[in-house]
């Protein structure tokens, strides 16, 4: 979950309320804690991966800031860690059988896939339920059924349309999703458009047929002008690359624009409404200069990437806030949570709310 | 004695008061705007992550919860706290891990993370090793294998070398088991599952009709995959790897990528180069013990890799895990003249 993009509410004060929301980290602060994270992970054989998740979260929670109050990330590592011993255990039954024992592995496959919308559930609900802010917390309130039609019936419904439910799929699940979190005891109401993800998807679906047809003449010239590049191997790299970078392209609009319509259409009654004025262009401009540079550096330039991004993403978003509400009660009992939530969390059902 | 200013943020509502903390003798006091008093002694209090840049919060027992106003002040006389927070800071550390990563990365994962496979795989049951071998030969059978099309008459002629073989070598017959297959998939082609179980392909049977000791070669050089096991050690070893890598990685974010696909892949070829010598070296020393030339298995090899270029797709298939050809055929007419 992306947490650039958390939702907030102000309840003191007495005048109109627009707050931007502000990014307080750094690439540099970033960087040491990033390559701390790796070195003790490595070093440990991977125990430490849970403090680094939690070192790493809360790093961006914490320099997030709405109206000068941050966010906090709650998971303790012990938490994680104990989830993630679980999760270990059911890849790696999943891994031994499926290498010396492929037909209980395609059992296990089809018991993954029935538990999935549970799992992603779960997750959810650990990850909204450990964000904080202002000592109140979020939560997900869906259901298994619901996460089932959403998630995994009308995407594969949508593959015999020829995709052309998709859209309306995609739509559903992000209305799903937003419409079932709660801050404190507020409940975030999301009313999307289905004709505005039509044109989104229509837009990036003729940007996609753009730079195909692009990446194509210019891949035709090289090849022709340059001899040198007739080893075959080489020309696959080239074509691999421009591939990903139509993906990441795309990807990026289609991001951008889906952020700023659930922004604009989301509110928390009575407490707080959003406005993202994140331009597709510069989102797009952003992701591929990021790829470049952590190629380019062998990874190193991941964490100032990640910084320049929850920048870009904080300064696109405006949260308005309503002076009249009333106090936002919590309704989580301080950092509970169950061992289902810790375990699925792990499985990093990484769905962004951007 | 520590003083800093900050806000209460009150237990169960995210309502907050500007307030004064005070710290001293091991006792915390909260002074409210409006001259309220909290005290609370010091080991009672819970404190949040302390990271570059960020308040550390202070968790008083009620649930309510002090945050200073200024980021880098950080509660002293609590022993421990900030060891991880030291350790970010400390320029030296943070560049020797730019080296050390890859360093310990390089021995987890080619030297700790084999050797421990390949040891664990000696642990494993024989009812294991029957099961991963017939469960993987049904798999392969019904994705890339057909009823043979040789005819019976030249299957007889190989059975009986094969069972000869088999008694030479003293080897188990219930174990060892040799089947004919007809497959587009292989090409030219002869594997071995850890159970026993050794495939020929039609196409292999036709490119060395006219030189049986060849295809004994190549029979040999299959018991000997099957003798050392392995199969079941490239298994051990992915597994390992796979898990290893979801272990190390689960939360390298950006590292994941680069590395994922890369390391496994040269992990294996590095793998079962080392088993095709292995192998290799099983069938030229029983070629040779039993009354054969070690000379055979470079005829095959020879024969196998005749005409690779109209087989390009079945054999880079094969190629990329095997040694270079060259080189096993000069090992095996070496062998021969070293006996």
């Amino acid at each position: 979950m992306d947490l650039e993009s958390k939702e907030v509410v102000e309840t003191t004060g007495s005048s109109t309320h627009t707050r931007e929301v502000r990014f307080t980290g750094d690439a540099r602060s970033y960087f040491s804690i990033w390559l701390v994270n790796i070195l003790f992970t490595i070093a440990t054989l991977g125990i430490y991966s849970a403090w680094a998740t939690v070192r790493n979260k809360q790093y961006f929670f914490g320099h997030t800031q709405i109206d000068g109050h941050r966010f906090d990330y709650l998971a303790t590592p012990q938490q994680i860690l104990k989830g993630r011993l679980l999760a270990l255990a059911c890849f790696a039954l999943y891994v031994v059988s499926s290498s010396y024992f492929p037909l209980v592995g395609i059992v296990l496959l089809v018991a993954w896939c029935i538990a999935l919308p549970w799992v992603i559930n779960q997750g959810l609900r650990f990850s909204l339920r450990m964000t904080r802010y202002r000592n109140v917390q979020f939560s997900f309130k869906g259901q298994y059924k619901d996460t089932l039609i959403n998630f995994v019936l009308l995407p594969i419904l949508s593959v015999f349309t020829l995709y052309l439910l998709l859209p309306w799929a995609l739509k559903r699940i992000d209305a799903y999703i937003h419409n079932n979190i709660y801050y404190g005891d507020k409940k975030l109401t999301t009313h999307l458009s289905t004709k505005e993800y039509y044109l989104i998807a229509f837009v990036c679906f003729c940007m996609a047929v753009g730079l195909g047809i692009l990446a194509g003449i210019a891949a035709f010239v090289i090849g022709i002008s340059d001899n040198l590049l007739e080893t075959s191997q080489l020309i696959g790299v080239g074509i691999l690359f421009m591939q990903f970078l139509v993906v990441i392209i795309v990807a990026s609009a289609y991001k951008a624009m889906v952020r700023n319509h659930i922004f604009e259409n989301s509110t928390f009654e009575g407490v707080a409404e959003f406005e993202s004025n994140l331009a597709p262009i510069d989102y797009v401009l952003l992701n591929v200069t990021n790829t470049l540079a952590i190629v380019c550096s062998l990874g190193l330039a991941f964490p100032w990437a990640k910084v320049r991004k929850a920048k870009m993403l904080a300064a696109a978003t405006v949260v308005h806030l309503n002076p009249d509400a009333d106090e936002v009660i919590n309704m989580q009992q301080a950092q509970q949570s169950s061992f289902a939530e810790e375990a699925a969390n792990v499985f990093d059902v990484d769905i962004s709310l951007t | 004695m520590q003083k800093v200013t900050g806000k209460l943020y009150s237990a169960g509502s995210n309502a907050s008061v500007n307030c004064i903390l005070h710290n001293s003798n091991g006792q915390i006091r909260v002074v409210k705007d409006d001259d309220l008093e909290l005290s609370v002694p010091l080991q009672d209090i819970l404190l949040g992550v302390a990271i570059a840049g960020q308040a550390q919060d202070i968790t008083l027992p009620d649930g309510s919860r002090f945050l200073p106003d200024d980021v880098s002040f950080r509660l002293t006389s609590l022993s421990g706290v900030g060891l991880l927070e030291r350790c970010e800071r400390h320029k030296g550390l943070v560049l020797s891990a730019i080296f050390l990563c890859p360093l310990l990365l390089y021995l987890v994962f080619f030297v700790v993370v084999p050797s421990m496979a390949a040891s664990a795989v000696t642990l494993l049951p024989n009812s294991v090793v029957e099961a991963t071998g017939r469960q993987s030969m049904l798999l392969i059978e019904k994705m890339a294998l057909e009823p043979t099309e040789v005819d019976p008459t030249q299957q007889d002629k190989i059975n009986a070398l094969w069972q000869d073989s088999l008694n030479q070598l003293k080897l188990d017959k219930e174990k060892y088991r040799l089947g004919f297959y007809r497959s587009d998939f292989f090409g030219a082609n002869a594997f071995a599952l850890p159970h026993g179980q050794i495939v020929v392909t039609d196409e292999l049977v036709a490119k060395l009709a006219k030189h049986p000791e060849a295809l004994r070669a190549v029979l040999l050089h299959e018991i000997g995959h099957v003798e050392h096991q392995h199969s079941m050690r490239i298994a051990a070893q992915s597994v390992a790897s796979t898990i290893a890598l979801a272990v190390v990685f689960g939360d390298l974010q950006g590292v994941a990528e680069l590395t994922l696909g890369v390391g496994s892949v040269i992990m294996q070829q590095q793998f079962s180069q080392d088993m095709e010598s292995q192998a290799d070296d099983y069938a030229l020393h029983n070629l040779e013990a039993h009354g054969y030339k070690a000379a055979d298995f470079a005829t095959a090899l020879k024969l196998m890799s005749s005409d690779r270029s109209t087989e390009q797709d079945a054999w880079s298939k094969y190629l990329s895990t095997h040694p270079q050809v060259g080189e096993r055929i000069e090992r095996a007419l070496n062998y021969q003249r070293a006996k």
